[in-house]
């Protein structure tokens, strides 16, 4: 009995190890990973599935989201291949990284469905994400009564940055602001409160559940960001440390150029060459 | 020569082996507080113990840490984390003073005041409560609590009143105290009622027999009797509430806002707030920066130092209690 | 007729019966308040546990189909093609099956060498009080903790093998063996209880009288001990197994959160443990509105699976408690303390 149980342990021991030994050499598949920001996440998590769906068995994608700034640190730090950025670079980034653009969006103001608000001019959006119009009375158009319930991002956002950037002409988004982590949320309080209003994505704001509001006039909506008539055009990038190389450059790539790629981005947002 | 075959453990190595195994688990733990605070150290080391303390907007602190990636100026370690720990022990000390008077009234009515077919029922359903994950405490907290108190609760001249400094949504104290009551007091009726079972009867039956009801003789005597498992019971509560991470994210309105008594009760209980936990569970996505790792770090510790403290402090509570003899 | 009769006459006749209780209609207020109170406390946490249930299981059943169960999820810009909860439900099992494989044998074993070994002598007993107190720091930490003491580990270089090295030399340091060691801590502590306990509760002329055998003691603990205490342990490990089942904080910080189980190289059971994944709470989490949003509808869903999986642990519990000769009834915790 004693020597039936130490051949078994010494062939489970062997087996082990058998199957340890080619794990310790290279994968026959290389994984890309891939953290950043929420807005852009949907795209490219599609973007990643089609490209696994065309070329099997050669790349394997790990995506996670967190927001822009830690697409960025990641990717400057070494831990991910690929960072999703919703932001112009900004001087304050690490060196050596470098953007590749792909794809267009806009940013929505949006409103609760019942708060059937149609249009801001720049100084009302400005002075409502401000806080210095604080009741949804001193808003012309607006239906909510009450006080003015601001939704944000999280400072990591790139959508954040974007928003003030193109949107508020540089000014902060004031302090009161809830702070959310994601676009999901973002989208989800602006549908559960009265009095809530937000920026999110067109992609977001498409999917229904919110009152887009139409920036100077002009609605916020993929065609007129294609057009380039809306004010709030912003671009979604592919970052990663020093020019792109193997997995990440093939990926890229591929995005940049091929029609299935095209095809996933004109669904929703607008691809970098019109 | 038989017994050896069959018993090729001798004593003497079947006790080194479990008690190697034994050490791996000390190992491990003390490694676990040795590698947390190690990791926290760039945070005590640039702000000594005032990090503990308010200054600032801890905000800003924490966005500059994030901006930061690869080699953070000294700047950027400044750290002022009073509004979480604030918030931190407002839930905590709320949550367990309304647990325990809660769950000792439960435990009661559990023990003695049930009739059997309750009884029958009331024990696997708190064992059911004390089990759900947090998960779903928060989604039903944000589901449920949360619109309730901000459409129903919160009026609009309430919202209006402090409009200039934070914003009502429904999320915030009250939504956060009530749910982390509701988890914490099945832990302590589990104990409690554990306790008042163990109990000698016969300190009771000779207080009725004295002429009290049996309701005040079980408040009399046995509840004073069971004081250990109380404290126990309170000290278990207590870690499992300071380490409530998820429902607290979920629900709290995830603001870094002290809730101000002096806006008055109501308003009081309606304002946003963040806990060290969620505030860590909040974060975590960024902790590849290395000013945020440290404060992420500092955090746990922080947590990690109270509920050792926690124990202690139950411990030395129960000492003065043993001449009760009751087991807790 | 005895002269020691006491003259009782201040005190009111008992009632009629013997062996009657007196009715609460005689108390005084105060008591009938906390009467109130008791009963309103023990009914209120039941009606709460009870709104648990119902509104969880109305949301869920909902949107809970069977094919739900068996389809993986998927990325898609409409709600109606997100596909199912397989991955994630298999990533549960998984963590589960993980945990409990690294927490039976350390806590077994240890609970063990204390009960048994760890009673004589000072040296032995200053260690078992040592290894309780280990073990109590444990539970008592909470899981966020435990978490990121997790990522520090293991994103050391030294066990880049048990995830990944990122092309940039960061090693990922999030795999399904990450999570699981984590969780492993977590059912620690109920299953050391348990069988210390229940060791413990053995009669000492069990041991005695296989001593008297010619028994050593680890043959004792192997062919008497352990059969009688197979109760307790399985107690235990039920109550591990619902302790990681509901765990959401590892999972988020340690499992990496991709929507599907990734595997990481090629070898069959290795490339499984290296991979990542999510689970049932990492995605409630995360699709509910408090994570990204995207699929709330799936969330509710897949906490309603949650919540039957607990529930049905429960059942498992009272059923292991009940045929558990020992049990005084009145059990409801196989906890910490």
């Amino acid at each position: 009995m004693n020597r039936y149980r130490r051949l078994s342990v010494a062939l489970a021991v062997a087996g082990v190890l058998g199957v340890a030994a080619p794990a310790a050499a290279s994968a026959a598949t290389t994984t890309v990973t891939i953290s950043g920001a929420t807005a852009s996440y949907p795209l490219v998590s599609l973007l990643a599935q089609k490209y696994v769906k065309l070329f099997p068995r050669k790349y394997r994608f790990k995506i996670a989201q967190g927001g822009a700034q830690i697409g960025i640190n990641d990717v400057a730090a070494g831990r991910v291949t690929i960072g999703d950025v919703s932001r112009d670079p900004l001087p304050s980034d690490p060196a050596g990284l470098v953007f590749y653009p792909i794809a267009k969006y806009g940013i929505c103001v949006v409103t609760n469905k019942a708060n059937t608000l149609s249009n801001l001019t720049p100084a009302q959006v400005i002075s409502i994400f401000t806080g210095k119009t604080r009741a949804w009375s001193q808003v012309p158009g607006a239906t909510a009564t009450g006080t003015i319930d601001l939704i944000s991002r999280t400072s990591v956002a790139g959508v954040l940055t974007s928003f003030q950037t193109l949107l508020l002409e540089g000014k902060k988004v004031s302090s009161l602001a809830s702070e959310l982590s994601s676009e999901g949320l973002l989208r989800q309080a602006v549908e559960n409160d009265p009095n809530g209003i937000g920026f999110i994505s067109n992609y977001g704001a498409s999917l229904g559940a919110v009152n887009s509001v139409s920036f100077n006039g002009v609605a916020c909506n993929q065609t007129t960001v294609a057009s380039g008539q809306y004010a709030g055009i912003a671009r979604f990038y592919e970052v990663t440390k020093g020019k792109a190389t193997g997995a990440a450059s093939a990926f890229i790539g591929w995005i940049e150029s091929s029609a299935a790629a095209r095809k996933i981005i004109s669904s929703q947002w607008v691809p970098i060459t019109q | 020569m038989l017994d050896r075959l069959r018993n090729p453990w001798s004593d003497n190595r079947a006790e080194l082996t479990l008690g190697a195994v034994s050490l791996l688990i000390c190992a491990s733990v003390i490694g676990m507080i040795v590698f947390v605070f190690i990791r926290a150290w760039p945070i005590f080391e640039h702000n000594g113990l005032s990090w503990l303390g308010p200054g600032g907007s801890l905000k800003t602190q924490l966005e500059n840490m994030q901006a930061t990636s690869v080699h953070p100026p000294a700047s950027a370690y400044h750290l002022r984390a009073w509004p979480i720990i604030y918030g931190t022990i407002i839930t905590t000390g709320v949550a367990v003073v309304l647990g325990i008077v809660i769950a000792v009234l439960s435990s009661i009515f559990i023990v003695e005041l049930a009739p059997a077919r309750l009884r029958r029922v009331a024990i696997p359903v708190i064992r059911l409560l004390a089990s759900v994950p947090s998960v779903i405490y928060g989604l039903i907290a944000m589901l449920v609590l949360v619109p309730f108190v901000g459409n129903h609760l919160i009026s609009s001249p309430q919202k209006t009143s402090v409009q200039n400094s934070v914003q009502l949504t429904g999320e915030g104290l009250l939504v956060v105290t009530v749910t982390l009551t509701v988890m914490i007091t099945p832990i302590m009726i589990a104990l409690i009622c554990e306790a008042l079972a163990a109990a000698p009867r016969s300190w009771r039956e000779g207080a009725v027999a004295l002429g009290l009801n049996p309701l005040r003789a079980m408040l009399a005597v046995t509840l004073r009797a069971i004081r250990p498992a109380i404290v126990a019971a309170a000290v278990l509560a207590t870690a499992r509430a300071l380490g409530e991470a998820v429902m607290i994210s979920m629900a709290s309105g995830a603001s870094f806002f002290t809730p101000n008594l002096s806006h008055g009760v109501p308003i009081f209980l309606y304002e946003p707030l963040r806990t060290l936990a969620s505030t860590i569970i909040d974060f975590s996505e960024g902790i590849g920066a290395p000013a945020l790792d440290s404060t992420l770090y500092a955090f746990a510790a922080l947590l990690l130092l109270s509920a050792f403290v926690l124990s202690i402090g139950g411990y030395l509570i129960k000492l003065p209690l043993r001449k009760y003899q009751v087991r807790a | 007729m005895s002269a020691f009769v006491p003259n009782f006459q201040a005190a009111p006749p008992p009632s009629s019966k013997r062996g009657q209780r007196s009715s609460p209609w005689t108390w005084r207020w105060g008591d009938r308040l906390v009467l109130l109170c008791a009963w309103t406390a023990g009914l209120g946490l039941c009606a709460i546990a009870a709104a648990i249930v119902i509104y969880m299981g109305y949301r869920g059943i909902e949107y809970l189909t069977p094919s739900l169960l068996v389809t993986r999820p998927a990325i898609s810009t409409s709600q109606a093609q997100t596909g199912g909860i397989l991955d994630p439900l298999i990533g549960t099992l998984l963590l589960t099956a993980i945990g409990i494989a690294l927490a039976f044998p350390l806590a077994v074993a240890s609970a063990i060498w204390v009960a048994e070994y760890g009673q004589v002598g000072r040296a032995r007993q200053a260690f078992a009080r040592i290894v309780e107190s280990s073990i109590e720091i444990v539970a008592g930490t909470p899981d966020i903790v435990l978490a990121l003491f997790g990522v520090a580990i293991f994103q050391l270089g030294i066990f880049a093998p048990l995830s990944f090295r990122a092309e940039g030399g960061g090693v990922y340091g999030r795999s399904f063996i990450a999570a699981g060691a984590m969780m492993s801590l977590i059912a620690l502590p109920p299953l050391f209880v348990a069988t210390r306990d229940g060791l413990r509760a053995v009669p000492m002329h069990m041991r005695e009288a296989a001593f008297a055998l010619g028994k050593t003691r680890i043959a004792t603990i192997r062919r008497v001990l352990l059969p009688s205490v197979r109760s307790n342990i399985a107690t235990g490990v039920t109550l591990g197994v619902s302790r990681i089942i509901g765990d959401t904080a590892i999972v988020v910080l340690l499992l990496g959160k991709t929507l599907h189980i990734e595997t990481q190289g090629s070898t069959p059971v290795l490339g499984l443990l290296r991979g990542t994944g999510s689970s049932l709470t990492s995605y409630v989490y995360d699709n509910s509105p408090a994570g990204e949003g995207a699929a709330p509808q799936k969330a509710y869903a897949a906490a309603f699976v949650l919540l039957l999986f607990v529930l049905g642990l429960n059942l498992l519990v009272d059923r292991i408690g009940r045929s558990n000769a020992q049990s005084t009834g009145m059990s409801i915790t196989g906890g910490v303390v």
